[in-house]
């Protein structure tokens, strides 16, 4: 059993997350990371599926990982992972190997997760597999150049969804929540949180909590991305705070089939404190800005958390 | 020697896989080779055979399960038919690439559209370029001997290559055939337990499939081919062994039946061979000149001993019992690979193509003496005037 971590200075000194990638600098998924890595400690497998975390990690046959990793198509993450986990269980019930079970750890971008990966991580969730499946959402297929994805935000930019006179608000569909697809429906679940980059010890006490809880445990990671969202690089941290203190990110966990915050803001902040510091919202007009934040209005709802919508004035 | 039965192609594989021991099953359901898997639950259900039997979401799950588990250092098993076997293309390069060496069992079955559950050898014929070592059993004993000999060959330190083992749908998946089921102690004594060089180990962490530059793709890709290329010997040694510890004989490129004297003969694979031979006794007994060759492994392809064997004829008739639309020649495409095998030898062999038994249906004995005849009629004009056949329509 990981234990849990108490603070900063308690943390793990040692790290699995190394030199050795190439992630854009400010890059919220690198950052997160080697925050997971160092909560998960060196007892771990990482599946990655093509995306960020695998071309911009390893571009020049590299890699930052001092723990094995392998590479998996952007489509199979969970069945990968699901056959890595039947392999060990099979192999140590056989004798067949001396190894402990390993922590097995998928890291999916929001595409290889909520989208084209969607199938095989159910599956996986669904046969009860003893794996953690971590979503880094930077809201968009960001490693092909920022296309939208399910989980990018309504009124985002994208070079998929570019704002125009005839889509005005650029993206018009409102995102997937794949944290709520996951909660219900997979009898076998046995963690389920959400995470930001910008809470570490938070996040790296949720990646424990899922590698104890010996079943299927998904962790959703929010990880500001600085070239697709179009901020400065040295704010990543700061942006993924102003997602919470707004609520369009929600920091809780799932339990006994209950939402559970993990953190609660005194007082939220209205939307626009969060997108006008990014790039890919500077084309929205009132009427979208009010659209976004009864979005993010509804999200706090589903988690038991009644705001009076802020009154837009910009 | 094991206990004797009658047993059909698919519950023949699935005997192969219990006694090599598999560690990790993935399951999805689709006609015809659905059998070989409910047999593998029951075995596990029964207490026959300890491996994890993964409920597969679809192919493509299945093919993806078995390379996380083959990585993790497991014997890994998993199969599938027709558009199955498509769903799943994706993971055939990287399985081979990564040099894993899980096999898939594909008891064949026509594409859509529409559905047909009928056999034909254009769903694993569509994979031949993935970097497998591929052939196709004719009978469920060559079923099960093949499965064996496929691990004992794909896992060998000096292959580390994955195995499509192939079958005719319905004719050899479905149809009961003797089958000698070995020991357990005699297939212990042929196949090694599975040792790869890269595995997925805490103790010894490695990195598996990072990106590249291009200017590294070449060598990559050079290292497979050469693991393809390396693999003949073994393939032949593997065969050698297997004679010895079970009895059974097979050549390990391309069996000849009745060939001694033959002017013309047909080449074809699987199960379909089955009904050729019946017409080639039969012709022989009326004097003619005839006989078979039977592919048992198209992967790699056995450039030299075809070349050798239909060196010797002076007509052959290549059956191809899958669909190749736009190919060379216009037949399908081991005819086009015959003839590349036997180019060097000019004009000398005359080859014509045949397609025959689409969709499932049985090359009749009524095809092949038409095959016979045309062939015949082309040895006497030393022309082939139409190089392609598509049976029943053109013949």
């Amino acid at each position: 059993m990981l234990e849990e971590i108490k603070s900063i200075k308690k943390a793990p000194v040692e790290e699995y997350y190394v030199p050795g990638h190439r992630t854009c600098a400010g890059c919220g998924p690198a950052l997160q990371y080697r925050l997971v890595a160092k909560a998960a400690g060196p007892n771990t497998i990482f599946l990655g599926p093509t995306g960020c975390m695998y071309v911009a990690n390893t571009s020049y046959a590299c890699g930052p990982w001092a723990t094995p990793w392998m590479h998996t198509q952007i489509t199979n993450g969970g069945a990968v992972a699901s056959g890595v986990e039947a392999a060990f269980k099979a192999m140590i019930r056989k004798h067949k190997t001396d190894a402990e079970f390993p922590n097995i750890i998928v890291m999916a971008g929001d595409g290889g997760t909520s989208d084209i990966g969607i199938q095989a991580l159910s599956a996986a969730f669904y046969r009860g597999h003893n794996i953690l499946f971590i979503c880094y959402d930077n809201e968009s297929y960001a490693n092909t150049g920022i296309q939208a994805s399910p989980m990018t935000p309504y009124g985002a930019w994208t070079t998929f969804t570019p704002a125009g006179p005839v889509v005005p608000e650029g993206k018009k569909l409102m995102p997937k929540d794949i944290t709520k697809i996951m909660a219900h429906g997979h009898p076998e679940l046995k963690y389920l949180a959400t995470a930001s980059l910008s809470y570490p010890i938070d996040l790296m006490n949720k990646v424990r909590k899922g590698l104890n809880a010996n079943g299927p445990a998904f962790l959703y990671i929010h990880a500001p991305c600085p070239k697709g969202w179009s901020f400065p690089a040295d704010k990543t941290v700061e942006i993924g705070k102003l997602a919470v203190e707004t609520g369009m990110i929600q920091l809780y966990e799932l339990i006994d089939g209950e939402y559970k915050l993990t953190y609660k803001p005194t007082k939220y902040k209205p939307i626009t404190e969060y997108i006008k510091y990014q790039g890919r919202f500077s084309h929205l007009q009132p009427e979208h800005i009010e659209k976004l934040q009864q979005f993010a209005n509804q999200r706090l709802k589903e988690v038991g958390v009644e705001v009076e919508a802020p009154t837009i004035t910009t | 020697m094991g206990v004797k039965k009658r047993m059909s192609g698919c519950v023949a594989t699935a005997n192969a896989i219990r006694l090599a021991d598999v560690d990790v099953i993935c399951s999805y359901p689709i006609r015809p080779y659905t059998g070989i898997m409910s047999e593998l639950a029951r075995m596990v259900a029964d207490g026959e055979l300890d491996a994890e039997f993964v409920l597969g979401e679809g192919e493509h799950g299945q093919l993806s399960v078995v390379y996380g588990a083959a990585a993790a250092g497991a014997r890994a098993f998993t199969g599938s038919s027709g558009v199955g076997v498509m769903y799943a293309m994706e993971l055939y390069s990287p399985i081979s690439g990564e040099r894993l060496p899980l096999q898939m069992c594909i008891a064949d079955r026509t594409l859509d559209p529409p559905g047909d559950f009928g056999s034909e050898q254009t769903d694993a014929m569509c994979c031949r370029d993935q970097g497998w070592i591929q052939g196709w059993a004719s009978t469920p004993q060559e079923a099960l001997d093949i499965s064996l000999m496929y691990y004992r060959i794909g896992e060998d330190p000096r292959v580390l290559l994955p195995q499509y083992a192939c079958q005719d749908g319905y004719f050899v998946s479905h149809i009961l055939g003797e089958v000698d089921v070995p020991t357990q102690a005699e297939v212990k004594a042929f196949l090694p337990p599975y040792k790869n060089h890269h595995v997925l180990d805490v103790k010894n962490p490695m990195i598996i499939g990072a990106q590249i530059e291009p200017q590294m793709g070449p060598g990559l890709q050079y290292q497979r081919y050469l693991a393809v290329e390396g693999s003949r010997k073994v393939i032949e040694e593997v065969h050698e062994e297997f004679a010895d510890i079970f009895g059974r004989k097979y050549d390990p490129w391309i069996e000849e039946y009745m060939t001694e004297g033959a002017e013309t003969v047909i080449f074809i694979q699987g199960g379909h061979a089955e009904t050729g031979k019946t017409v080639v006794r039969r012709l022989r007994n009326l004097g003619e000149k005839v006989g078979l060759v039977r592919l048992r492994t198209i992967r790699p392809f056995p450039t030299q001993q075809v070349r050798e064997c239909l060196s010797r004829f002076k007509a052959v008739g290549v059956i191809d019992n899958s669909v190749s639309f736009g190919i060379a020649c216009s037949a399908g495409i081991l005819l086009t690979e015959v003839r590349a095998a036997i180019y060097d030898m000019g004009d000398k062999v005359k080859t014509v193509g045949f397609v025959a038994g689409l969709g499932g249906e049985m090359i009749t004995h009524d095809e092949f003496y038409k095959v016979f005849k045309k062939l015949k009629e082309v040895v006497k004009t030393g022309r082939v005037d139409k190089e392609s056949y598509w049976l029943p329509f053109e013949l």
